[in-house]
């Protein structure tokens, strides 16, 4: 940065005699390309030049390419020469010249003069302004005197300043520096509007001790030079750097600090993570914890928080707390924003509202019949919807069902009773036109889909709904006090009656239409036929069944008068001819009761019929068994002395015996426990007789085998406890005595089969004739090689795998390669986090660390936690205290903020300080 | 003496740390330097304590110069050698009635239940002798096991099996297992396996109820053998196999063959790593059931076999006991002849005792083994002297550190261990594309095409066989590939729905239809 500002300083000069030299020498070699990257470096370092001077200099290097070779070089170094003139004025001088007038006004001066970022100056070049500014005063002053010295070292700066900011070699800057030392002498002569070098370089110009001189002997002059002399020191300000670089800058340096500020931290971290446990029970007071003692401490800080108390604790307030609290009411009023909202508001809700209204009306006032059939469609079927979906509305829309039955019932408004219906009626239904006739049959179906009993969502139950029907049934008929004997009676009475009307009166068969073909009328003669037979066989029964009470007063069962009662009684109501088949069902219904009731009786007898002859069949069993056992009782006397030889061999045979009683002979046991004695011998004998299964047989085998057992063991007992394995003849004996059971064999083929079960075997290549191949060539060639290859492969992987197995290797041994499914979530599944190694981890949780495997001297440390921390304890952001890096850490109960602080003499005392972090370190709090 | 100490250490270190340098996580490496030097730490202290903790040693017998032989030692120069409490030890019960007697000892030694074969039940303290309840159930009564667990025990009789209170009340009657020829219980486990007369291996758990049942499918046998150490179950065979279960899979974890004959006895060292089986073709074969090879074969016939807590294996037939000793090597230790006659059924040292209890066709017997049983008992695991409440605090701590069945397995180490990768795993994409073009370079190399006849020998048409070649190589890898996204796809609509909690599942969104 120095350098810059000296470059800043000294181009002028350089410049100057650079123009001279290239005048006296008439270098060619100065390539535009050098030339270009000065001017650029130039532009970059130096200040900005104002847009206008910009132009003309400009203007001036466009028009220099026009001219010969050496004019262009000088007029272009003439402009660059402007520039730096212009430069000089802008930057070099002005501050002593242009406000000489002003600079005793050292306060204002100053303050005016600064640039913005004169801190920066002041701190980036403290000791190099100074020599600058001595060299820059002894330039200034000796600049002749000092000569080629001076000038060859600022040279050598120049040059590498100029390389440090082109990048390139100092060699190419070389030559510049040796044109310096060459004596220039002016081509112009010197005049007012052709300043000579000498006035440019500021030494013909007035300087500060030219205008102090008079003022030598005045009073104050002492004090106007020291101060003058205090401007001078800071009287020169190099340009600002752009912004970007100052900042960058400003980084370097502000990390650099930082990182030394940081690392001071690294010991007391790093100590803390090696901590296997860190202890925060330092500060156990705890003091008040309750809210009342938390919010008494609490301080305004923050401006908002001042605000807030400001207010809060205001004087009006607390005086109005204090005296009134009616007072603060007053404080409540509504705004007129609010009230105004709240007005808009309804009127919005009210002009709504009149809109829906209007249309409304406009929709009542439709007279259109398909609008409002189709509305009411839509209506019933949003409803049909409504009662799927909400049960409260099906609910309601069940409840107006039956407002409307009830209603229809009570008014018989869609029954024949109309004025109109009964003309008809009257008049007779023959006569009428076709559409009269729909008209009643619509209106009677009509009460028939009104008064027809809906199922009712109510939650009354069906049976009392049931009940209640029936009584309304009663009411209608008037019938409340008979007996249901006497009603069941009537009922039949009634319904002969009613069959005999209907078999007399002739059915009114429509004598248009298409009942009125042939073939249907005599289908419907048929019909009728067979209506009228079922209906005499329905009055005989009636008088049968009328006989049949009267003559056993009330033996019929009730339940089935009424169950079918209702039943009845609907069908009674009707008078219409297709209604007669009903009856004559309604009849077949009683009919039916009736034989329910006989069969009910049939099977009731049926049962008795069948239980005793499940009796007769239990009978009949015990009898198969009773012989059994009387022949066994009888058997008995014969089979003792059985026992007895059975009995003779020993004990031993009998016990093994009682094994195979089978459950029969169990429960015989039972009943023959009174018998004592004789029971083990019936048992062992019965289950000899039994002979159901090949038990018996078995424990003959196991007779046998006890036997020969015991015969070998004899033959043992007979050798006693003496080795006799050596002789070679026993060795032998047992060799022959096992050959004969191929075990090895065995084992090896159920290993076998386990490998295959794995790994099965792959299948044989198969010629098939014909297929893949001609049958010739086939018969020729024999399997194709890919085939073979095949099953090369296939044999060679199952080989592979086979030998993978534990068991691969031992031929007596079959390990299970089954996969413990159930195990599988006791183990495992992944490597957990930190570990990279399966054997370290597995090695990591050998040790079990409770108290029961651990003295309980280690137990402690083998689980104390990470972190110690007593509830409540307040974890302080951490504090930095000398630490010892090469301290051990282990053993170290005290970590973190329990430790001391230490000094050590050799680190700076500066590292005493006690410091907070403002973030502090977050620990982990168990 | 820091020798002995390093060895104890050893012990208490369970394997050692892993290496370390492996990793390059240095905070791991940190934490598990760290681990590794508390458990070091705590196996110091455990070896030092242990001085204080086992301060008895296990009793010898020990021959004087080579002539004399610890086998020749009688009961009666043993007893008069020993002390008052350890003679009481030596003693016949004669109950010639109620035919061959079998008997299980209690965990701690502290009681036993003796069952005679025709029914005869009782259960004997066995700290003073006593009989604590006697009773006869008139049944055969094929075998008796301790549960354990409020002094319950279970009795394989004539038809069920009948577990029974102390006080000789009958608590359950395990009617789905079948004629039970032989029962076994799985301490730590709670589970009560037996055996049938049809070769069915039951498992029910006594504190839950659950049960399973395995067919064998190897005959009738009524060797059965419990490894106390991982719990699984082994059953010798008449074909000369043992198969060993759990009750987790229906195929046995391990057959082997370990007998030419009929295999009639089997017994677990305490280790877990030693098993013993005997043949009826006289031979008596010692295990290695890590490796899965005999390391010895013995002469001699066994009816049964034991292993007491120190190791030795005692073997027995007809009238006569034998016991082995040794380390590697298992050779003669004691012998023990009873009354001529006297058929052995049951051999069963008694844990914290030098005592080896006979169940014989005329009673039972006991006789001393001195260096049998463990000298120091950890009150903890077993407590010989457990009062009433100790028992009953130790009933609680047993049914909550209860561990589940599938905790039975070969390797019980293995828990807590990383899964093993399964080898059956699908190839990844790029394995495939690699394999893939490993089978057409392999192609491509072998490639040799017939010279044929002019027309037929173009150019064009070699290149066009050889392309050909190699789409035929590569097709079956792109008809996988083809196959392999819809299956993920799939998987994963079934994923979505698993991975949600119940309670969101309903808000996944349903098919367009609905």
């Amino acid at each position: 940065m120095a350098e810059t500002k000296r470059k800043a300083r000294d181009e002028p000069k350089h410049m100057a005699k650079k123009s001279k030299k290239q005048q006296k020498k008439h270098s060619d070699s100065k390539t535009p390309a050098k030339k270009d990257k000065k001017s650029d470096a130039r532009k970059r370092t130096g200040p900005r030049l104002p847009n206008s001077l910009r132009k003309v200099l400009d203007h001036l290097n466009r028009n220099g390419p026009s001219n010969s070779e050496d004019e262009e070089e000088i007029e272009s170094d003439e402009g660059e020469l402007y520039a730096e003139d212009l430069y000089e004025y802008q930057e070099g001088v002005p501050q002593e010249e242009s406000k000489k007038n002003r600079r005793f006004d050292p306060v204002e001066n100053f303050e005016y003069e600064l640039p913005q970022n004169f801190k920066d100056e002041n701190v980036l070049s403290d000791d190099d302004d100074e020599d600058d500014v001595d060299e820059d005063n002894g330039g200034s002053k000796t600049a002749d005197a000092n000569g080629d010295e001076i000038e060859e070292e600022d040279g050598g700066r120049h040059v590498r300043m100029l390389q440090g900011i082109t990048g390139m070699p100092s060699e190419a800057f070389e030559r510049k520096k040796k044109k310096n030392n060459v004596v220039i002498s002016e081509v112009y002569p010197e005049s007012e509007y052709n300043p000579s070098r000498e006035i440019l370089d500021g030494d013909g110009r007035i300087s500060m001790e030219d205008l102090l001189g008079p003022l030598q002997d005045k009073p104050g002059f002492g004090k106007l030079r020291k101060r003058m002399d205090q401007m001078k020191k800071s009287e020169v300000i190099e340009a600002p750097l752009p912004q970007a670089i100052r900042e960058k800058v400003e980084r370097g340096t502000a990390y650099k600090l930082s990182k030394t500020d940081i690392t001071k931290w690294e010991p007391i971290v790093k100590k803390n993570r090696e901590a296997p446990t860190i202890y925060f029970d330092e500060n156990t007071d705890l003091g008040f914890s309750t809210v009342g003692a938390i919010a008494s401490e609490f301080e305004p800080r923050t401006e908002f928080e001042k605000q807030m108390a400001s207010l809060v604790y205001d004087d009006n307030v607390m005086e109005a707390h204090r005296k009134d609290g009616s007072r603060l009411l007053e404080l409540n009023k509504v705004s007129v924003e609010d009230e105004k909202e709240r007005q808009n508001r309804i009127a919005k809700m009210r002009s709504l509202l009149f809109c829906h209204e209007m249309k409304a009306k406009h929709i009542k006032k439709i007279k259109s019949k398909t609008y409002h059939r189709l509305l009411k469609k839509n209506r019933l079927k949003t409803s049909a919807m409504e009662i799927e979906m909400d049960p409260e509305a099906a609910k309601e829309q069940a409840l107006k069902q039956e407002f409307k039955r009830a209603e229809e019932r009570m008014t018989l408004k869609h029954k024949n009773t109309s004025k109109w219906a009964t003309r008809i009626l009257r008049r007779g239904l023959q006569v009428q036109d076709e559409g009269t006739r729909a008209a009643i049959s619509e209106q009677l179906h009509q009460h028939a889909l009104l008064s027809r009993k809906m199922n009712s969502m109510k939650d009354n139950s069906s049976s009392s709904g049931s009940d209640d029907s029936s009584d309304d049934d009663d009411d209608v008929h008037k019938n409340p006090a008979v007996s249901d004997q006497g009603r069941a009676s009537k009922l039949l009475e009634k319904a002969k009656e009613k069959t005999l009307k209907i078999l007399e009166v002739e059915d009114e068969v429509p004598k248009s239409g298409l009942l009125s073909l042939p073939f249907m009328e005599r289908g419907l003669k048929k019909r009728k036929e067979a209506a009228d037979e079922e209906a005499k066989l329905a009055l005989q029964e009636y008088e049968s069944s009328l006989k049949q009470m009267e003559d056993s007063s009330g033996a019929e069962n009730p339940k089935a008068s009424t169950s079918s009662g209702r039943r009845v009684f609907g069908a009674a109501v009707k008078t219409h001819a297709p209604e007669s088949r009903n009856m004559v069902k309604s009849d077949t219904f009683y009919a039916n009761s009736d034989s329910e009731d006989d069969m009910e009786a049939k099977e009731n007898t049926a049962d008795v019929g069948n239980n005793k002859s499940n009796d007769s069949q239990k009978d009949v069993h015990p009898d198969s068994v009773l012989p059994h056992e009387n022949t066994e009782i009888v058997q008995d006397s014969v089979f003792k002395s059985f026992d007895d030889i059975v009995r003779d061999p020993g004990p031993k045979t009998t016990y093994e015996v009682a094994i195979f009683a089978s459950d029969r002979w169990r429960k015989m046991e039972s009943r023959d426990k009174m018998d004592a004695k004789s029971k083990r011998s019936v048992k062992s004998v019965g289950t000899e007789h039994n002979q159901d299964s090949e038990e018996p047989m078995k424990e003959v085998g196991d007779h046998s085998d006890s036997e020969s057992e015991g015969q070998m063991v004899d033959g043992v007992l007979a050798l006693g406890p003496k080795p006799s394995y050596e002789l070679p003849s026993q060795a032998e004996l047992i060799r022959q005595a096992f050959a004969g059971d191929d075990v090895e064999e065995d084992f090896e083929n159920a290993k076998q089969e386990v490998l295959n079960e794995e790994n099965p075997e792959p299948e044989k290549p198969v010629l098939l004739p014909g297929w893949g191949q001609w049958t010739h060539v086939q018969k020729k060639k024999g399997l194709p090689s890919w085939m073979l290859k095949d099953h090369e492969n296939a044999q060679r992987k199952r080989e592979e795998a086979l030998k993978k197995r534990k068991d691969a290797r031992l031929k007596h041994v079959i390990i299970s390669e089954k996969l413990d499914v159930k195990a599988q979530k006791l183990l495992t599944k992944t490597l957990p986090y930190p570990f990279t190694s399966k054997e370290v981890f597995e090695q990591s949780i050998r040790m079990p660390i409770g108290p029961e495997f651990n003295p309980a001297t280690t137990v402690g440390a083998l689980n104390r936690p990470e972190v110690v921390k007593k509830p409540g304890v307040i974890i302080r952001p951490i504090e930095f205290k000398e630490v010892n890096p090469h301290e051990n850490t282990e053993g170290h109960k005290s970590s973190g903020q329990k430790q001391k602080m230490k000094k050590s003499k050799g680190n700076g005392t500066k590292m005493t300080k006690k410091t907070k972090m403002a973030g502090g370190k977050t620990m982990k709090v168990k | 003496m820091s020798e002995e100490l390093d060895l104890k250490m050893k012990k208490y270190l369970r394997g050692g740390a892993a290496n370390l340098e492996v990793l390059q996580d240095k905070k791991l490496k940190g934490q598990l330097a760290h681990r590794e030097n508390l458990y070091g730490k705590s196996a110091k202290a455990a070896a030092k304590f242990e001085k204080w903790l086992m301060p008895s040693e296990g009793g010898y017998l020990e021959a004087e110069g080579p002539v004399e032989k610890t086998w020749r030692f009688k009961q009666e120069d043993i007893g008069q050698a020993v002390d008052i409490s350890s003679a009481r030890n030596q003693y016949d019960v004669v109950l010639p009635e109620l035919g061959p007697y079998t008997m299980d000892f209690s965990s701690s030694g502290q009681y036993m239940a003796v069952a005679g074969r025709k029914g005869h039940l009782a259960i004997v303290d066995m700290k003073n002798f006593e009989v604590r309840k006697e009773f006869q159930v008139r049944e055969t009564v094929r075998d008796v096991v301790f549960l354990d667990h409020q002094l319950l025990f279970a009795a394989a009789q004539k038809k069920y099996t009948y577990i029974y209170s102390p006080e000789g009340i009958e608590i359950h009657c395990l009617k789905d297992h079948g004629t039970v020829l032989r029962l076994q219980y799985l301490k730590t486990h709670f589970i009560l396996a037996s055996v049938n007369k049809f070769g069915h291996l039951h498992y029910q758990d006594v504190s839950t109820g659950a049960s399973k049942s395995y067919r064998t499918g190897l005959g009738r046998t009524d060797v059965m053998r419990v490894n106390t150490v991982n719990g699984v179950v082994a059953l010798g065979h008449s074909g000369g196999t043992v198969t060993m279960w759990n009750p987790n899979s229906s195929a046995p974890l391990v057959k082997m063959l370990c007998h030419h004959g009929p295999v009639s006895a089997l017994a677990f060292h305490p280790n877990g790593h030693l098993m013993a089986t005997a043949g009826k073709e006289k031979r008596i074969k010692l295990w290695d059931l890590r490796k899965y090879e005999a390391l010895q074969t013995l002469p001699g016939h066994a009816n049964t076999l034991d292993f007491s807590q120190k190791g030795l294996l005692a073997r027995g037939t007809c009238s006569f006991a034998e016991i082995l000793s040794g380390a590697e090597h298992y050779s003669r230790y004691m012998n023990h002849s009873m009354v001529k006659g006297y058929q052995i059924k049951n051999l069963l040292f008694r844990p914290y005792e030098d005592v080896l209890g006979i169940g014989h066709s005329m009673g039972w017997s006991s006789i001393l083994v001195p260096g049998s049983g463990e000298p120091n008992f950890d009150s903890w695991v077993a407590n010989p002297f457990e009062t009433r409440k100790q028992r009953r605090e130790k009933e609680v701590h047993l049914l909550l550190d209860k561990l589940p069945p599938e905790t039975i397995m070969l390797d019980p180490s293995k828990i807590g261990t990383v899964k093993p990768a399964r080898n059956k795993e699908k190839p990844t994409k790029k394995e495939r594309e690699a394999e893939m073009e490993a089978a057409i370079e392999d192609v491509k190399g072998s490639i040799t095409l017939k010279n044929k006849t002019k027309g037929r020998n173009k150019p064009s048409k070699r290149a066009k066989k050889k392309q050909e070649i190699i789409t035929k190589v590569k097709r079956p890898f792109l008809e996988q590939e083809m196959r392999e996204p819809q299956l993920s796809r799939k998987k994963q609509k079934v994923c979505v729905e698993d991975e949600l909690p119940k309670s969101l599942q309903r808000f996944t969104r349903k098919k367009a239809a609905t």
